[in-house]
């Protein structure tokens, strides 16, 4: 089979931008640590009360490190007593928080406005991921996942003071 | 050259190459193509009112917006008839057609394709009476994940849909198989080679959603099943997900370099070259869909890596296409007279509603091929994943490259099925090109919302998150609403007008299909499909094994206690 010339510094040309492409990808893993979610464990949605889900809730770790366990339910966001409904969770700037959040019902989802924190809660499934909040201000915390008619109103806050 | 075989000699147009339809053919086609349209009209007239429904602005000063109620009722309406209905007939009525044409012979068993379309249409029935009579229970959309559960009929329509379309499928080789029986050593014409490969990736796709909808879905919804397990679901949902995308894209391939190249005035550059693109996806179609569950919990990062890479292959065969048909229309331009290095895309028949809708298509399938890319690359599509950038992607692509080039094969296959000139070709004209600005501005504006972290799927007009800055987007997306509106009622003023009202007689004209066989330049080879098939399998080891084995988790032993209820979609 002939290929033509010029057909074959095309193919030149999308190899290069494909192999940019990979190298991108190796260096945000490496360097960047960017970290795609993966399996932390799964439990029973019905039986949450014998998991870390039992209390959901914000804990201090260490200096400047929170855990923050959140059990997202149609339709809101449950981060303890003490975020309330809707939830609002306050840390102070240059925090790093790790998130734990599973779904006790039907699919949801889990962004932070202008952070690249974004979850798909999977019932039966343990979502973990770590952000920082260095910048202080306001920032949302959407179900982006398609969860039924109240949908649209399920959203948390977080407040980095 | 292939010699001309039409058996039923009786039935066989006058001129094989006429673009006259014989009677078989015209109730055939014609069955598929129209049923298509019925689908579309249900789930296009959506689309304008969801992006109303979605901006605050638009729900502050028309607080009652006709069409719909119940905003995600609308949106499985339009996911449901727009990407799985009304493509499907179309694409089993069109491969029917270019088949039939291209090989000089009927499809092997008429009644069979009836079987199929019956099967088809039934399922589309039981789908929109379903969906319009329990619009709260069967609201869950088209990709239907559990643990929500929709009613049975639901899932019954889907499994209709897809035996019909296998049933096509079956009809559409076994067709292949009695021209290859006679033409041993010929290469089979491009046009159908495109697509075989299309019902093959169809038929080991859907085996993913059947077995998902066959073993989990439809039993829960029966009640007879209590439990799911939604990660298994969202896994074998997504192996049947993303070839469908080429399912779509595949036929708008077929008539870009077999038709296309033909209508605009110039020649197809490499017809190996096609072929050779055509098995590519063949191959990778498949081992990539893990790549819309990056943020799925389920599934390590090395398996997304994996598929990852895959989609970035994937996307060779829509660069070699881009420049295999951009240099035909190179060629159609200096036909034309075009002489600089710049002036051949204006040399085009812009004024030609064929043509120039697929060249509107190609337009917006460069944004969309781009936004595709980020999609692709993991750690960018944790900004956008169920953002609004997704829908403003797959508008650019679905809803813009292959929607276009659907209608512009509309624009002279509508007619000659009716055996009239289309209805206006100044109404056709005027409706491609408010679907490329409506399409443009569509998805710049849901783009640039998704970037502020607007979700897709929600009706962010009642969103207490929504952002000024999300809350001006959603009203630019409307402002493409009104255009995308207009364009769509002048599409279906020509559907109407051609099958109602159309008095002029069809022009004389030859069908755009090539019937001689394929460039002998091209390896035979190419056609052992058999050894495609086997590669195929090998690579779904690679990349599918590791994901299954993670879903089910395997490691800690089969344990049913892990699979979890299933409940209905909540009430308001
Ligand atoms: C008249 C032009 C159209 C407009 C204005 C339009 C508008 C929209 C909007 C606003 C959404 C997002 C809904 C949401 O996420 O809340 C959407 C979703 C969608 N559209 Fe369109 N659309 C149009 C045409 C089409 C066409 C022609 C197709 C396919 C053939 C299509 C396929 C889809 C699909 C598959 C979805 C996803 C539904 C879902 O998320 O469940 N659209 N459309
Ligand atoms: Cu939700
Ligand atoms: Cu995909």
């Amino acid at each position: 089979m002939e290929i033509n010339k010029l057909e074959r510094y095309w193919l030149m040309a999308v190899g290069i931008t494909l192999g940019a492409f990979v190298a991108a990808t190796i260096v945000a893993v490496t360097v960047f640590g960017i970290r795609l979610p993966a399996p932390v464990e799964r439990i029973d949605p019905q039986r949450l009360d014998q998991t870390i889900f039992a209390n959901p809730g914000v804990r201090k770790i260490a200096d400047n490190r929170y855990e923050a366990v959140i059990v997202a339910r149609s339709w809101a966001f449950d981060a303890g007593p003490e975020a309330g409904n809707p939830a609002v969770l306050r840390f102070p700037r240059g925090s790093q928080v790790t998130f734990y959040v599973t779904s006790k019902d039907v699919m949801h989802g889990f962004q932070i406005e202008k952070h690249t924190l974004n979850l798909e809660l999977v019932p039966g499934q343990v979502a973990r991921a770590t952000a920082n909040f260095n910048r202080p201000g306001t920032y949302h915390i959407v179900c982006n996942h398609y969860c039924g008619a109240g949908h649209q109103v399920m959203y948390g806050t977080i407040v980095v003071e | 050259m292939a010699s001309i075989t039409y058996p039923q000699s009786a039935e066989a147009p006058a001129t094989p190459g006429t673009l006259k339809l014989v009677q078989r053919e015209r109730a055939m086609i014609g069955a598929h193509i129209i049923t298509a349209l019925i689908a579309l009209l249900f789930g296009i007239f959506m689309g304008p009112f969801q992006t109303f429904h979605r901006s605050p602005t638009f729900v502050q000063y028309f607080p009652t917006i006709p069409v719909f109620t119940f905003y995600y009722q609308a949106v499985t309406v339009h996911g449901v008839m727009n990407a799985l209905f009304f493509t499907t007939f179309f694409i089993v009525g069109f491969c029917y057609f270019v088949t039939e044409r291209s090989l000089q012979r009927p499809i092997k068993s008429v009644p069979m394709g009836w079987a199929a379309f019956a099967s088809m249409a039934l399922g589309l029935v039981l789908m929109l009476f379903t969906i319009l009579t329990s619009p709260q229970q069967s609201a869950v959309l088209y990709t239907f994940y559990p643990p929500m559960i929709a009613p049975a009929l639901f899932y019954i329509g889907l499994v209709l849909l897809a035996l019909g379309s296998w049933l096509a499928s079956a009809n559409i080789f076994l067709t292949y198989r009695d021209w290859k029986r006679e033409h041993r050593n010929e290469r089979v014409p491009l046009a159908v080679f495109a697509i075989l490969v299309n019902f093959i990736v169809w038929c080991v796709a859907t085996v993913g959603v059947a077995l998902e909808i066959v073993f989990m879905l439809l039993p829960a919804s029966l009640g007879i099943l209590k439990v799911t397990d939604p990660q298994l679901a969202r896994t074998l949902f997504w192996f049947f997900g993303h070839p469908l995308v080429y399912f779509w894209l595949l036929p708008a391939y077929v008539s870009w370099y077999t038709m296309l190249p033909r209508q605009a005035g110039g020649k197809l550059f490499s017809e190996p070259l096609a072929r050779v693109a055509f098995v590519m996806f063949l191959l990778f179609a498949v081992p990539v869909g893990v790549h819309h569950q990056f943020s799925d919990p389920g599934i390590s990062a090395s398996s997304k890596g994996v598929q990852t890479l895959l989609t970035l292959v994937v996307s060779i065969p829509s660069f070699m296409t881009a420049f295999n048909v951009g240099a035909a229309l190179e060629n159609a331009a200096r036909n034309r007279g075009a002489k600089t290095l710049f002036d051949w895309p204006f040399k085009q028949k812009w004024n030609d509603p064929v043509v120039a809708a697929q060249l509107a298509g190609m337009l917006l399938f460069v944004a969309g091929g781009f936004s595709g890319l980020i999609n692709a690359s993991a750690q960018l599509n944790a900004t956008i994943h169920n953002t609004s950038w997704v829908p403003a992607h797959f508008h650019q692509t679905l809803g813009g490259a292959v929607m276009l080039t659907y209608i512009g094969i509309l624009y002279w296959l509508l007619p000659a099925i009716r055996g009239r000139a289309l209805f206006s070709k100044r109404a056709a004209l005027a409706q491609v090109f408010t679907w490329l600005i409506g399409m443009t501005l569509f998805g710049l504006a849901m783009g640039e919302a998704g970037l502020q972290g607007v979700p897709r799927r929600a009706l962010t007009s009642q969103a207490p998150y929504l952002t000024p800055a999300g809350a001006f987007w959603m009203d630019v997306t409307a402002i493409s609403g009104v255009i995308l509106l207009i364009s769509s009622i002048l599409l279906f003023v020509n559907v109407i007008g051609t099958l109602f009202f159309s008095r002029q007689p069809m022009p004389e004209g030859e069908v755009p299909i090539e019937t001689v066989s394929g460039d002998r330049s091209s390896p035979l080879w190419l056609e052992r499909w058999g050894i495609w098939l086997g590669v195929i399998g090998v690579l779904l080891l690679i990349a599918y094994g590791p994901v299954v084995a993670e879903v089910l988790d395997f490691q800690e032993g089969w344990n049913i206690m892990r699979f979890i209820p299933t409940s209905n979609a909540p009430m308001p």
